[in-house]
């Protein structure tokens, strides 16, 4: 397998290179039975991936091998497996830096200690893809679904997308790539999914066949160049200190953090048309019930939503695609004729229930409710929502 | 607010404070303003013509010959400083010079206000700069200076800049020339 | 493709600086032949390091230039750097470089390595890792060794002031047995760790310790390992550059200081792999060497 095969009409594996509005929106699909860790080989297979890089922790070492299978099988161009989750988010970096599409996955305490890497990453402006599959931080240890670990990465100046489940899984990973890559955006992305109910569950999704895919990542359309020797300037350090220039210009540091920030907020037109809307809501349009939610979490709130209807209660579930950038303006839209807004989550700090508030402060006359919250692999029975529901509004039960 | 500078002390980033982003594809973005192309390339040119010590700035990408679409653009560039009657100062690398640059005769995107102030500059177009590098200068330059700021780009354009033109190939750099000239003309320069 | 990125196009080149002039005119980029490069050039051809802000005297500046000096393709190299003095020169040094965090620049190194094999099948492109002990044997053991374990071809270089210079002097693994630094007030505990034999046995090829005395010696090396690494496997130069300001010498003691180690702490190790003795018979052969 070489790079080689590659031609203007299919890359190196045979498959006809074809556009992300076509792959997601215009390509016949056929029904599928798979698990999240599958259909995110089924992705990156059809996006004509140069590099991957992995390393084995629950629950997401069933999709790092899978995209290893990928290599095998001749689709993913360079792929092998690390020393540590530290090592593997830095040989993702090189692999970036130096021209490659790039995906990784991680979960909890593997997050934890790549840590530093993430906003070296941002800084540096590498489009790589983390399929964050979220499962719960030490200590005590756990293996199950938890998204605490989100909390941390809030700041690091990546972008960061929330699936809900396997069938978003699929198609945000997709869209990850062409959205990092445009040239006025170019940061990492971070797309999260929920271990086990996620990673590890069977769903129906809907797939297009395997024999097309995206067109490559041209490295030199981007804003600042690969390390390849091969574009000006040839006197060229990805990223020296900056402090160490005359007259020590800190601005510039500032200046460049605001450029990564800003280049968050620059994804929002893209995010929009590839996501189809950086939210989505189900449910009673005006109702003064509102639950916000990522994730898995949405899906609980839904089944909130429809035994509320049982009881002849209106209420409206607003599903956040995106968290990085956040977006404000659709949540204060989806929620203005809200008198309660709960935000359900499956960690015990309440990251998204920080979010939300911040966001809507000054904004909204509703009673923001950052509960239930679950953590540590606990489920988050419809019955749970429901009770917060009945003890914190007007709203009567059955 | 987005406008001409000085406008903070700290690097001032649009997009966040101002929720301004590139311009769509096929426009253009004057101040806060998406306009059609050639009205911004008419702005520029005039701002250009108009303002003291105008100076292109051209980067890497344009200096060296490193393939075809760079050499014409740099003959283009040398048209439009002459039709601008601008000076050009390069910004031929990205590094924190050391021990200090030359304000004079370099710019360098770690403190582009040096290079501004010194030669008291009141207009300037950023061509040819990797966009990383555009954009750091520009959120110093807007926050810092009084300087109007001009971004010509071969990729999404520049929303720090005052004025930003996007997906500028050889030949839309040569409509820009073929409109400074006559913005040239009616103003008399 | 590559020395294009440093021709400079005509209508520009009166207002270029004379330093990007050089590079172009009169600097040695290899093109078509090896031999043309060496330390020779050193005396009156533009050399790829600009002005930098280390000490008067710094043997690690010496070192950096003869190795930049020696390097058979540097249009086609990539050269990774870590935390330390050295980061200083970087940003001044006329090719493609990367500064990655502390520690993990043999992990960002393979990464670059991969991909440009990847990308550029038919071409040569040389990666070379230059770090201090502290980024090489301490906070980066790990990545450094791992890379030799998944037998990554690329060549590293330790610059070896044995204490942790650009933070204030603190002790360093690389540190001798005994030796009072900050962090060790009453003298490092235990022994000097020796690098160059742990590369031997984690699947170096080639793997030598020496001091930067002599820049021919310190250029043939180079130029040896960065063959062999661009075949074989990974390749190791220990390569003492001692700080003058932390062992208390004046600044134009460092050759001295390198001298006299070259008999002690620094007396020469060797390890050359039989199938890298036998590749650099065949360099040898055409010329490359």
């Amino acid at each position: 397998m070489s790079i080689k095969n590659m031609t203007e009409e299919k890359n190196w594996s045979g498959q006809k290179l074809v556009s992300t509005d076509y792959l997601l929106f215009e390509a016949p699909r056929e029904k599928h039975f798979m698990t999240g860790s599958e259909v995110l080989k089924e992705a990156i297979k059809r996006c004509t991936v140069d590099a991957s890089v992995s390393y084995p922790i629950t629950p997401q070492s069933e999709a790092a091998h899978l995209i290893g299978e990928l290599w095998a099988e001749g689709y993913v161009g360079l792929y092998f497996r690390g020393e540590n989750e530290f090592g593997v988010m830095s040989e993702v970096q090189g692999c970036a830096m130096a021209g490659a599409r790039t995906v990784t996955t991680t979960s909890g305490p593997g997050t934890l200690r790549a840590m530093e890497n993430f906003p070296t990453w941002s800084g540096t402006r590498i489009p790589c893809q983390l399929v964050l599959m979220a499962r719960g931080i030490n200590s005590p240890l756990t293996i199950q679904p938890d998204n605490l670990e989100v909390s941390f990465l809030l700041e690091t100046g990546c972008m960061i997308w929330y699936a809900e489940n396997v069938q978003e899984l699929f198609d945000m990973s997709i869209a990850a790539f062409t959205v990092a890559e445009k040239p006025d955006v170019h940061v990492p992305i971070i797309t999260a999914v929920d271990g086990f109910f996620v990673s590890h569950t069977r769903e129906s999704v809907m797939l297009p066949a395997d024999d097309i895919a995206l067109h490559p990542y041209d490295p030199y359309a981007s804003p600042l160049p690969p390390i390849d020797s091969e574009m000006p300037p040839g006197r060229f350090l990805r990223d020296p200190f900056v402090m160490k220039s005359n007259y020590i210009s800190y601005a510039t540091h500032a200046s460049w953090q605001w450029e990564v920030r800003s280049a968050v907020e620059r994804s929002k037109p893209y995010a929009r048309h590839y996501l189809q809307g950086l939210v989505h809501t189900t449910g009673d349009e005006d109702a003064e019930i509102v639950f916000v939610a990522c994730g898995t979490a949405t899906h609980q709130a839904k089944e909130a939503h429809r035994e509320l209807a049982k009881l002849g209660i209106k209420s409206k579930v607003v599903k956040l695609r995106t968290i990085r950038p956040f977006p404000h303006q659709e949540l204060l839209e989806a929620t203005k004729n809200a008198k309660y807004i709960f935000v359900p989550e499956f960690n015990i700090v309440g990251w998204l229930d920080k979010e939300v508030t911040q966001s809507l402060y000054g904004k909204t006359e509703a009673k923001i409710v950052g509960r239930p919250r679950v953590a540590g692999g606990m489920s988050m029975p419809a019955e749970a929502i429901l009770r917060e529901v009945f003890e914190n509004t007007n709203v009567k039960g059955a | 607010m987005a406008n001409l500078g000085p406008a903070h002390y700290s690097p001032y980033p649009v997009a966040f404070y101002d929720d301004l982003l590139t311009p769509p594809e096929g426009k253009a973005l004057l101040l806060t303003e998406i306009v059609d192309e050639e009205v911004a390339m008419r702005e520029i040119a005039r701002v250009m013509l108009t303002s003291e010590n105008a100076t292109i700035f051209p980067g890497p990408q344009v200096l060296y010959a490193w393939n075809d679409e760079a050499k014409k653009k740099a003959t283009l560039i040398k048209e439009m400083a002459e039709v601008l009657n601008a000076k050009m100062i390069p910004m031929y690398d990205y590094r924190p010079k050391y021990p200090k640059i030359d304000a004079e005769v370099e710019i360098n995107p770690n403190h582009p206000n040096l290079t501004i102030w010194h030669n008291n500059i009141k207009a300037c177009i950023f061509v040819g700069v990797h966009c990383h590098y555009a954009n750091v200068a520009l959120k110093m330059i807007r926050s810092e200076t009084d300087c109007y700021t001009a971004a010509i780009c071969g990729l999404s354009g520049h929303e720090d800049a005052m004025a930003t033109i996007r997906d500028q190939h050889a030949s839309e750099m040569a409509r820009f020339i073929e409109i400074a000239k006559e913005v040239k003309k009616e103003l008399g320069k | 493709m590559s020395v294009d990125i440093y021709k400079i196009n005509p209508e520009f080149r009166d207002i270029m600086p004379q330093e990007i002039i050089d590079l172009e005119d009169n600097a040695t980029w290899a093109g078509e032949s090896v031999e043309k490069r060496g330390i020779n050039d050193l005396t009156d051809k533009k050399e790829i390091l600009e002005e930098h802000s280390l000490c008067a005297g710094c043997p690690e500046a010496a070192a950096l230039r003869y190795i930049l000096a020696a390097l058979p393709l540097p249009e086609e190299t990539i050269i990774v750097n870590s935390t330390g003095c050295t980061s200083l020169m970087f940003p001044h040094i006329a090719l493609h470089t990367v500064h990655s965090m502390f520690g993990n620049q043999n992990a960002v190194a393979s990464g670059i390595k991969r991909t440009l094999d990847w990308r550029f099948p038919d071409k040569t492109k040389d990666v070379v890792v230059l770090a201090g002990d502290g980024a090489t044997i301490d906070i980066g053991l790990d990545y450094t060794l791992q890379s030799f374990f998944r037998q990554e071809k690329i060549t590293t270089i330790c610059f070896d002031n044995e204490v942790y210079a650009n933070t204030g002097g603190q002790e360093s693994g690389s540190t001798p047995k005994g030796q009072v630094f900050k962090m060790a007030p009453k003298g490092k505990v235990f022994d000097k760790v020796p690098m160059w034999e742990l590369a031997v046995t984690s699947g170096c090829q080639y793997s030598v310790k020496l001091t930067a005395s002599a820049p021919k010696k310190v250029a043939k090396v180079l130029r040896e390992a960065v063959l062999i690494a661009r075949e074989l496997g990974p390749t190791y130069i220990h390569l003492y550059t001692p700080c003058i300001l932390e062992i208390g010498l004046a600044a134009n003691e460092g050759l001295w200081e390198m001298k006299e180690q070259d008999k002690d702490r620094f007396a020469d190790f060797k390890y050359v792999s039989p199938e890298a003795e036998a590749y650099l018979k065949e360099c040898k052969k055409e010329g490359l060497l």
